[in-house]
């Protein structure tokens, strides 16, 4: 009987560790994208999770601020351009919650 | 391992979506027909005839990716992978091209066998020409993970041998505006086709989104 209480408090446990702000599904949408590729502007992120500009503006700036992503300016011809780019932080948070995430449904 | 699929499926739908615009189909719809205008041309314009089959359709690739695609699609830049693939392909065509023109070479200095040379009765050239397009298609179509450059690379392939069959039968320019003009118009149309319904899907969008300033 304590064992099986065990189990489910670390079960718990595992769960209120999981990294909320990947957790959240757009968010999971954008960084899953980001850390496939080497790096994108903000249209095609846009295309690619269909999310609307000030929907994706929002997740884009929780990212940055979690330092999960980060946004490097260039111009394109004369136009400033903004793209944007998983950094080794977001890559780390990323394995580390697909890991949290496999082992919490494989344990119940 | 369910993750890794599904990431690896997340990179390809963004790499495909890049193919999405028919810019590619109207390319080799452009080339297709240009190869059958070629003699014509070639009438009209002498050795000039060259410029208009290698000029129009990398230009159409070009400028079609920079003013229609990216202004609605935005820009991605790929892995070291897909980097990668790009240096074994132009690797391998370097092979091929050398492979090619060491056959043409023997072939021109009738070095194949009597029986085998005699088989082939002017048709060696075309052939080792159409064989290696295909090939050569068919291994780009593989590395740049778009399938319908096989397609394409068949039609060219077959397209330079049976021009030769034809041209013993019904002559220029009929030869090449079978072979080459009507599959062209038709892979002009289906880019076309792909490209108006892409135009429709992704408008423009506004200024502050293109140039990603949010």
């Amino acid at each position: 009987m304590a064992t099986i209480e065990k189990k489910t408090s670390d079960d718990i446990q595992s769960l209120t560790s999981i990294d909320k702000i990947i957790h959240e599904p757009a968010r999971l949408n954008i960084l899953a994208h980001l850390y496939v590729i080497e790096s994108a502007d903000f249209l095609f992120m846009m295309r690619q999770t269909e999310l609307t500009f000030g929907n994706l503006s929002a997740h884009m700036s929780k990212l940055e601020t979690a330092g999960y992503i980060k946004i490097i300016k260039e111009f394109v011809g004369k136009k400033p351009h903004t793209m944007l780019k998983i950094t080794g932080k977001g890559k780390q948070a990323f394995d580390d919650y697909k890991k949290q995430m496999k082992q919490f449904f494989n344990e119940i | 391992m369910n993750e890794k699929i599904n990431l690896k499926e997340i990179e390809k739908k963004a790499y495909r979506f890049t193919f999405q615009d028919g810019i590619y189909d109207i390319m080799f719809g452009v080339l297709l027909v240009s190869f059958a205008l070629a003699p014509i041309i070639r009438e009209l314009i002498g050795l000039g005839y060259i410029l208009f089959l290698a000029i129009p359709a990398p230009l159409l690739l070009t400028l079609g990716k920079k003013y229609i695609t990216t202004p609605r699609i935005g820009i991605v830049k790929f892995g070291l992978k897909r980097q990668a693939s790009y240096k074994k392909f132009v690797t391998i065509s370097v092979i091929l091209v050398i492979l090619t023109v060491v056959l043409l070479i023997l072939t021109i200095t009738n070095i194949f066998p009597g029986t085998f040379g005699s088989m082939l009765d002017g048709y060696a050239i075309p052939l080792i020409i159409g064989i290696s397009t295909i090939i050569g298609m068919g291994v780009f179509a593989y590395i740049k993970d778009f399938p319908h450059l096989w397609i394409y690379g068949v039609i060219i392939g077959l397209g330079i041998i049976v021009a030769e069959v034809l041209y013993k039968t019904v002559g220029t320019p009929l030869d090449g505006i079978i072979t080459f003009g009507i599959p062209g118009i038709l892979v002009l149309f289906y880019g076309v086709v792909i490209l108006f319904r892409f135009l429709r899907k992704y408008p423009l969008p506004k200024e502050e989104i293109v140039n990603g300033n949010y």
